[in-house]
């Protein structure tokens, strides 16, 4: 009997990238200088989502927003394990993007960072948005 | 509000068993916990499953096996604390007089979702971005060892405390020997600082809880309190790791129902995913201020014989972790503990047990769910 679940992700809606079919982009998007998402007419909540019905932390109307690409990093780890196409060791940091929300970046150096870190999303790769160490 | 009770439990072995059809796992977690109830399958008035990954019907199937026709029966999913909100569904029921007796059931079989690489959620935005649990896991651990001067040997002692405690359990991934601590920090890297050894091995299982109300039957347990919450916005603005708020909230809710203290809690069965998901949970229920929970497992405090055993089973470290087969095992060792029955593994003192599940799997929420809950040996 062939060996369960091996030459295929039987995960239901694994995403196109490991053979399944694709699903619809949720990651933040990056526009040129600036990540795309919505704030809080109210309240200034920056959120790096859009499509939302009103701010999640007040209940206020939600415009969209343009959010710098620099910041500090709350954390970051050197991931050593392959996940999905990505292929170790890779580097991601949570980044605290300056008067905006806290996104996921990848790492273009895989290594960790000290907490407060200032970094700098340089681009996207596959659509995942990469961040250097700012000078 | 009527006191509900925990009437019986029963487990499957955990463990890797892809072999073994699911609903088989069920069965004998149910007839386990139907025996040790001391209850015929017909006094059964509802069920509740926690589930994460199914599949879609396997309630039916499930059922198939086992008579009960007809009976309201409905599948919760909340990450990994779905099993454990089974049991608060059935617990709060109970309470409002919906029903005298209910199987609560959780189960998953992850053996056969994957093989080779983790695949994460690919609608989340941080799954979609390759952020595999290990890694989220590895973002708070990172976080403490820099803000609070948690060592590598802190963290391995989390690990080597439940492996040793899991020797004793026959229902638990067995293993020759526990590894040392430096066994585990050799172990191989899988985000930094997390290793191998401290991140909960590939699972199935499937437990069963019988709850029901005030019987007058000895070995029945009180649930002197059941707290399940959802999460709340992670962000920016957050004070602390993820994975911290979550059960935070739900402690609080848990400890004011009981009208306790977290120091008057004897033994504990927590979410050890990972090593570090044991420290920020104890601090989270109160066992130790913020930053001092890694202190908790090397000072003996947390260790089978010390003041607040946690996870004396050998937790999700030793079991695995079949996401919603997590909660009824937890609960099931708690149940064991209190009774007396744990064998090797029972603690000194054991009137009143806590059992808490945090799931995640989603970005910018600190937790998917999480229950706590809290049983005492009626008076």
């Amino acid at each position: 009997m062939a060996e369960l679940g091996v030459g295929r992700p039987t995960k239901r809606r694994p995403g196109a990238a490991v053979g399944g079919l694709p699903v619809a982009e949720s990651r933040p998007a990056l526009d040129g200088e600036a990540v795309l998402g919505s704030r809080c007419t109210a309240c200034r909540y920056p959120a790096a989502q859009r499509g939302i019905p009103w701010c999640p932390a007040c209940y206020g109307p939600v415009a969209d927003a343009r959010f710098a690409v620099t910041g500090t990093a709350w954390s970051s780890t050197v991931v050593a394990i392959p996940v999905g196409t990505r292929r170790p060791p890779f580097g991601l940091a949570y980044l605290d993007l300056d008067d905006g929300p806290r996104v996921l970046v990848h790492l273009a150096e895989a290594a960790v960072v000290p907490i407060g870190t200032r970094l700098r999303i340089t681009g996207t790769d596959g659509g995942d948005l990469v961040a250097a160490v700012a000078p | 509000m009527i006191p509900a009770m925990l009437w019986g439990v029963g487990m499957s072995a955990y463990g890797l068993q892809p072999d073994r059809r699911v609903e088989a796992l069920c069965w004998d977690a149910i007839g386990g916990a139907v025996r040790d109830a001391g209850i015929s399958p017909g006094d059964i008035d509802a069920i509740v499953v926690g589930s994460v990954f199914g599949p879609p019907g396997v309630a039916t199937r499930v059922q198939r096996g086992i008579g009960i026709p007809g009976v309201p029966m409905w599948t919760v999913e909340n990450a990994c604390a779905s099993g454990t909100s089974a049991f608060h569904e059935a617990v709060e029921a109970v309470r409002h007089g919906r029903f005298g007796c209910v199987l609560v059931l959780g189960v998953d079989q992850m053996s056969t979702l994957f093989s080779g690489a983790i695949v994460p959620e690919a609608t989340d935005p941080e799954g979609a971005a390759s952020l595999p649990l290990p890694g989220l896991y590895a973002l708070a651990a990172q976080r403490y060892v820099q803000e609070f001067g948690v060592t590598p040997e802190q963290l391995a002692a989390v690990a080597v405390k439940n492996k040793r405690n899991g020797l004793d359990n026959p229902l638990a991934q067995l293993r020759a020997s526990a590894p040392t601590v430096q066994e585990v920090l050799g172990s191989r890297v899988i985000a930094e600082p997390l290793t191998m050894l401290q991140c909960c091995p590939t699972s199935d299982g499937a437990g069963a809880v019988i709850v029901g109300a005030e019987r007058g039957v000895a070995g029945d347990l009180l649930v002197e309190a059941s707290a399940m919450v959802s999460g709340a916005l992670w962000d920016h603005r957050s004070a602390d790791v993820w994975g911290f708020a979550s059960v935070a909230r739900a402690a609080e809710q848990a400890f004011a129902q009981a009208g306790r203290s977290p120091a008057e809690i004897d033994v504990l069965e927590v979410h050890d995913a990972f090593t570090i998901g044991e420290i920020v949970t104890c601090e989270a229920l109160g066992l130790a201020p913020r930053g001092k929970g890694a202190e908790l497992a090397p000072s003996g405090h947390t260790a089978r014989d010390g003041l607040q055993p946690v996870n004396p089973s050998g937790g999700l470290l030793s079991r695995g972790h079949p996401l919603g087969g997590t909660g009824p095992a937890q609960l099931a060792e708690i149940a064991w503990q209190l009774r007396g029955q744990a064998g090797p593994r029972q603690v000194a003192r054991h009137r009143v047990g806590l059992v808490e599940t945090m799931g995640g799997g989603a970005a910018g929420m600190d937790g998917n769910a999480c229950v706590v809950a809290i049983l005492s040996v009626p008076d």
